[in-house]
């Protein structure tokens, strides 16, 4: 059956923007772009699904055309689909290592004091880019020590007695890479009188959805939405923030479009931690801040340029004393989650990432700051300044004290 | 500074094109706090880089000087957005974006006062004001009247640009009929390599090519021999998107002869770097540039627009003015339906001229051009707009193609009246904040 769910190929004028854009179609003319493989394959493969190619597979998803195309036409959806459902899955191990992290971020944040000097050795990486075809020039991020959920039940009963509260979707990297980040995100929101829950909550599957695993992706979804649910279900006006813009992203967009899962009982409630930061700011609700002094060059991931969301972290970011602030020309790090851990990919993603590393370096700020984790990693891995999360930043002007 | 503390800026506007990217230029340089919300890439990207200010009389005659017919022109054309703003602030308009512009490192050149031709991408000539430095420059008279020869050069396989048929419609103009133009290939370092070859490139994938070239002499050898003695070398619109004024020099210094660009295919490179400049000079002076966002509608409330509501962050945002940039038909500023043109963010009172409901016309390229050009917003001497129930609404200024009252393509003013208009609403907004927070209404802030 013709599958018309998505016909906003319609829309497309061919105007080529979206390719002149794509950083990946920059990097190597082994993917066509996004028109070809997006709008102009589409009408080809909705009567012909067989109509597909492995250049298919350069795409890293991070949904630049889509913030550029001025015509409304959701670009990576068709590319995704048909990814998914005709490219043929050859990386099963490298896909359950990166992609369930609900299973190995746990099992390696729990041995985190043995992984991680494992994974920085020669023969680990050797042995992974043999085995499972991850880039032995990519460099690993290191796990955290145990699971920030592991806290929950302490932090339990002192969030449920603010008055006010939000419910926290953590997602996978402040769980098993970066409690800070996590402590960061309540002890700003607990200054500003705000309590924060963190419900039971798996992988948004974000790096699912890039390997096509769209059964499990179904399940995490499934789950997540009604946790969620559940957490707000008793108090109408509780938000629900994520720290990581790509989490938000999924939950809010690919859920429902990409995934026709139906988030229409908690759609209205999912913000990015900076939105929901930003209004309480307009509503003079602003923690005890201290000048920082600090001169940070501003990174808007690719996620949340697709939907405009840098104007909350610019706001908020503006709200910190002593911060000043220089908005980087907004290009793709390269990394795009997991795609430039892979073997196949990491060069490309290395290319992508100069243009932006580049800039960093001319700004020579103190730090950068960015509102996703694995742009952090990349921008860590090659740059020499520290990358910081926005929160983080907030927290820390509040520390200053 | 946001000076009203209540709002989030002192002024937001809708569209992140010529229009509003000038709008939010002048507005920074006021003083005044701005974000800029931009659905998608502008219409700049379809754009030759060069601005027109006023290219033809109404009887398709050709104006030399735009500064000079001006005059009699809004004096017979009293809605024209011109008219409205006044014959000062046009000139202190053009001029303020050559500056920002020039700021930027994107320098445009001006004949004077007057108009010059710039060549299109099919070798017509037409009448403009600012061009791009590496499109025309005054230097090209000291060769003109010297019957110079022209050579227009191409990548080899590169299918966006046919010199041929440039050169034809060029010697069929009375400007260059005695000049000899010759049309030749030259082949792209690296290109024999190239996995998918030239045929598949656009321009801006060449641009990037020579962007990251480290050394352009083996591309200036190939252009030299393949202009043999030819006095002016143009090319399609492809040199760099970054280093574009570098690449340029070098080139023109390698082989000493005048190279000038001519603008090809959308996406276009000139307009590329015409958007660069112009974001980038808005960015590093504090303006907020969201690239990505769409307004849905816009809440007005005893004639003023009291917030503005976003379709992806589902967020009202609070400004104490708004400019409406959004653009014509192709920018979706305005909408139409069978029977029906509407402005979709605040449903603003349109001037429709009677002709302009025809579907159709007998031809496409009509000297007359088409009718519906004409139609757009109505607004007063001030650039407001009207409600639909007939109020003007004080705090909202339009500019650029969303405006009635002009036909862009006939006149060759479309990029005169987004300039312009911008800054006219920008200098408004400016004024209308200072009104609103004179020191007595202030509290301590």
């Amino acid at each position: 059956m013709i599958n018309l769910d998505n016909t906003s190929f319609d829309c497309c004028i061919k105007c080529t923007i979206c390719t002149a854009y794509c950083p990946v179609a920059r990097a190597t003319d082994l993917y066509p772009g996004p028109k070809y493989s997006g709008p102009d394959a589409e009408r080809m493969r909705i009567k012909s699904p067989f109509l597909i190619d492995q250049s298919l597979s350069y795409c890293n998803n991070c949904k630049r055309c889509e913030t550029v195309c001025p015509s409304g036409v959701r670009i990576t959806d068709f590319i995704y689909r048909a990814r998914n459902i005709r490219l043929k899955k050859k990386h099963r191990l490298r896909d359950f290592f990166l992609t369930r992290t609900d299973i190995t971020g746990r099992l390696a944040a729990t041995f985190s004091l043995m992984v991680n000097p494992l994974i920085k050795l020669k023969v680990t990486k050797f042995l992974l880019s043999l085995f499972m075809g991850i880039s032995d020039k990519a460099s690993m991020p290191e796990f955290d020590r145990g699971t920030f959920t592991a806290g929950n039940t302490t932090r339990h009963q002192e969030q449920q007695a603010f008055p006010r509260k939000v419910v926290y979707f953590h997602g996978c990297y402040v769980n098993y890479y970066d409690h800070a980040l996590g402590k960061s995100v309540i002890a700003v929101l607990n200054a500003m009188g705000i309590g924060v829950l963190t419900p039971p909550q798996k992988c948004c599957g974000v790096p699912l959805i890039a390997a096509g695993n769209f059964t499990q992706v179904r399940k995490n979804a499934a789950f997540n939405i009604t946790s969620l649910r559940r957490a707000v279900s008793d108090d109408s006006d509780m938000k629900i923030v994520f720290s990581s813009s790509s989490c938000v992203l999924t939950v809010k967009q690919d859920y429902p479009h990409l995934l026709s899962m139906d988030t229409g009982a908690i759609d209205d409630r999912l913000e990015f931690i900076t939105k929901f930061l930003h209004r309480e700011i307009k509503n003079n609700n602003l923690p005890p801040m201290q000048p920082v002094n600090l001169t940070a060059a501003y990174h808007s991931p690719c996620h949340l340029d697709r939907t405009g969301g840098m104007i909350h972290t610019i706001a908020v970011l503006k709200a910190i004393p002593g911060l000043n602030l220089v908005v980087l020309h907004s290009e793709c790090c390269g990394i795009a989650g997991t795609y430039g851990f892979k073997k196949e990919f990491h060069d490309i993603g290395q290319q992508i990432g100069q243009h932006l590393f580049d800039q960093i370096n001319q700004v020579n700020p103190d730090i950068v700051i960015t509102d996703c984790e694995t742009c952090k990693w990349q921008i860590e891995a090659n740059t020499r300044y520290p990358v910081k999360h926005p929160v983080s930043v907030l927290a820390e002007a509040m520390n200053n004290e | 500074m946001n000076i009203a503390y209540e709002n989030d800026y002192d002024c937001v506007i809708i569209g992140g094109g010529l229009a509003g990217l000038t709008c939010g230029l002048k507005c920074l340089a006021e003083g005044l706090s701005c974000a800029v919300i931009s659905s998608g890439m502008s219409a700049l990207h379809f754009s030759s880089g060069s601005i027109d200010l006023l290219g033809h009389h109404p009887g398709r005659e050709v104006v030399f000087s735009p500064i000079e017919a001006l005059p009699d022109f809004t004096k017979a054309n009293p809605e024209h957005p011109y008219t409205k703003c006044g014959l000062d602030d046009v000139v202190e308009a053009m001029d303020f974006f050559q500056r920002e512009t020039d700021t930027q490192g994107f320098r445009l050149h001006s004949n004077s006062r007057d108009n010059h031709f710039h060549v299109t991408a099919v070798g017509t000539l037409k009448p403009t004001f600012f061009s791009p430095a590496s499109v025309f420059t005054r230097e090209i008279k000291t060769v003109f009247e010297k019957k110079p020869c022209i050579a227009i050069l191409n990548i080899k396989g590169f299918r966006d640009f046919h010199p041929v048929l440039a050169a034809a419609n060029l010697n069929r103009h009375k400007l260059f009929s005695h000049c000899p133009v010759t049309c030749a290939e030259i082949e792209l370092p690296g290109q024999k390599t190239a996995a998918y070859g030239t045929a598949d490139m656009r321009s801006v994938d060449v641009a990037r090519i020579l962007d990251a070239a480290a050394d352009l002499q083996d591309v200036a050898r190939a252009i030299a021999v393949a202009a043999g003695k030819s006095d002016i070398i143009a090319l399609p619109a492809f040199l760099g998107l970054n280093r574009y004024p570098e690449i340029v020099d070098e080139l023109r210094r390698a082989t000493d002869r005048l190279i000038y660009e001519i603008p090809t295919l959308p996406p276009s490179i000139l307009g590329m770097r015409l958007d660069n400049a112009l974001k980038s000079r808005f960015t590093a002076q504090g303006g907020i540039f969201i690239a990505s966002e769409t307004i849905e509608s816009g809440i007005v409330e005893n004639d003023r627009v009291v917030s503005v509501h976003t379709q992806n962050q589902e967020d009202d945002i609070r400004a104490a003015c708004y400019v409406l940039a959004s653009g014509s038909f192709f920018s979706k500023g305005l909408a139409s339906r069978y029977g029906r043109m509407t402005e979709p963010v605040f449903d603003c009172r349109l001037d429709i001229p009677p002709d302009c409901t025809a579907l159709s016309a007998e031809t496409f390229f009509s000297p007359k051009s088409h009718d519906f050009l004409r139609a757009g917003v109505k607004t007063d001497g001030n650039l407001s707009p009207e409600t639909a129930s007939g109020r003007t609404v004080t705090n909202l200024y339009c500019a650029g193609a969303v405006l009635s009252g002009y036909n862009p393509v006939s006149e060759g003013s479309g990029g005169g009246v987004a300039i312009t208009t911008g800054y006219k609403a920008a200098k408004q907004i400016a004024a209308h904040v200072r009104d609103k927070t004179h020191p007595e209404d202030r509290d301590g802030s």
